[in-house]
């Protein structure tokens, strides 16, 4: 498979732009999709962000100077855009639906082992209370496996800041959970 | 509370060295569970099946559909535009706008000519034209101007001669006498 600067490169020289985008995008929107719905829970709403982060994607290859990894700027598109669509929410008034969240909550509660269950939902909602960015941190650092200079590059701090949104969240996280 | 600052102590080392991904993932499944943590991944990442399989062709057909729209968009306001508005009809616009301020302007200037010029004619009369009669009649009704003026220039000399000196009287005397 191609790698990513081979398909930038190919893309920026208007040869076969659909074919090579289309191969980048299938290399990156599992990842994509997976880092925003566990910002955002929803499928649709998931759906609704991937989509739009893909057509700036597409709007602003062109311009990509590949300083930065491509997946770096990607996911920042991601990252930013769901921040947005969080932001317009509030001022609509309106919360993001738990919808998938609440669907596993009710599969939990016939589980045998019911302090695991309210373990796992108290997990489930104490990563989705936290601050948006210390969320991301947490998502990017332990499901993603990023390091601490792409994180930082990605949500708009520095190696430490970073770090210390990582190491916070799972204190909140612990505290929240000890109190069920 | 020893179990607490045990704790802070862990996470101050935590802080304070080079934590390597395992070691970050470890710190959180000590704390969180991992199995809680791998949970929490599947159920909010779950996505429909055959999601990804379609994903590219819709995003393809709606990058498509919103660069028809943009376009389509671009057409319609030069079509829907008020004739006037179209390239073609903003040039007769400019043509008659010129017309109308050029021909008000050369308008107003040929009347303030016209006015212009008739005080002209009338100072091309001579004294010739005039009679006798109206002359006398003129000097009469303006005597007074005329006495006025004669007084005036009588002040004007008085004034003169009272600057003269004794030659100069005597001079002026003696041009009078020859």
């Amino acid at each position: 498979m191609a790698s990513d600067q081979e398909l930038i490169i190919q893309f920026q020289a208007s040869t076969n732009r659909e074919a090579n985008f289309t191969a980048l995008l299938k290399k990156h929107q599992q990842k994509v999709y997976y880092q925003i719905k566990r910002m955002v829970t929803d499928h649709v709403d998931a759906d609704d962000i991937a989509q739009l982060v893909w057509i700036k994607i597409w709007d602003k290859l062109d311009g990509f100077k590949m300083e930065s990894e491509f997946t770096t700027w990607l996911f920042r598109i991601a990252y930013n855009e769901t921040l947005n669509y969080l932001q317009k929410q509030k001022k609509q008034g309106t919360s993001p639906s738990n919808g998938d969240l609440l669907d596993y909550e009710n599969a939990s509660a016939s589980a045998d082992s019911p302090k695991s269950t309210e373990i796992q939902i108290g997990l489930e909602r104490a990563l989705t209370q936290l601050p948006e960015k210390q969320k991301v941190v947490f998502m990017l650092r332990y499901y993603e496996g990023f390091d601490y200079e792409k994180i930082a590059s990605i949500v708009g701090t520095t190696i430490g800041g970073a770090k210390a949104n990582y190491h916070q969240a799972v204190k909140k996280v612990e505290a929240f959970i000890k109190q069920l | 509370m020893k179990k607490d600052i045990e704790k802070d102590m862990e996470l101050n080392n935590h802080n304070n060295t080079e934590t390597s991904l395992e070691q970050d993932r470890a710190w959180a499944d000590s704390l969180l569970n991992k199995q809680n943590l791998v949970q929490f991944n599947l159920s909010t990442t779950k996505a429909p099946i055959h999601y990804f399989d379609s994903f590219p062709d819709q995003l393809m057909s709606r990058i498509e559909s919103e660069k028809r729209e943009k376009l389509e968009k671009k057409k319609a306001a030069i079509f829907f535009l008020p004739s006037f508005m179209q390239p073609i009809n903003r040039w007769a616009v400019a043509a008659a706008f010129i017309i109308v301020v050029g021909g008000s302007f050369i308008f107003l200037n040929n009347s303030v000519s016209k006015k212009a010029q008739a005080p002209i004619v009338a100072n091309n009369i001579s004294l010739e034209q005039i009679s006798s009669e109206e002359l006398e009649s003129y000097v009469d009704t303006n005597e007074w101007i005329a006495e006025i003026d004669v007084q005036a220039q009588m002040q004007k000399e008085n004034a003169k001669l009272s600057s003269l000196d004794a030659k100069q009287i005597q001079e002026i005397e003696k041009i009078i006498n020859k």
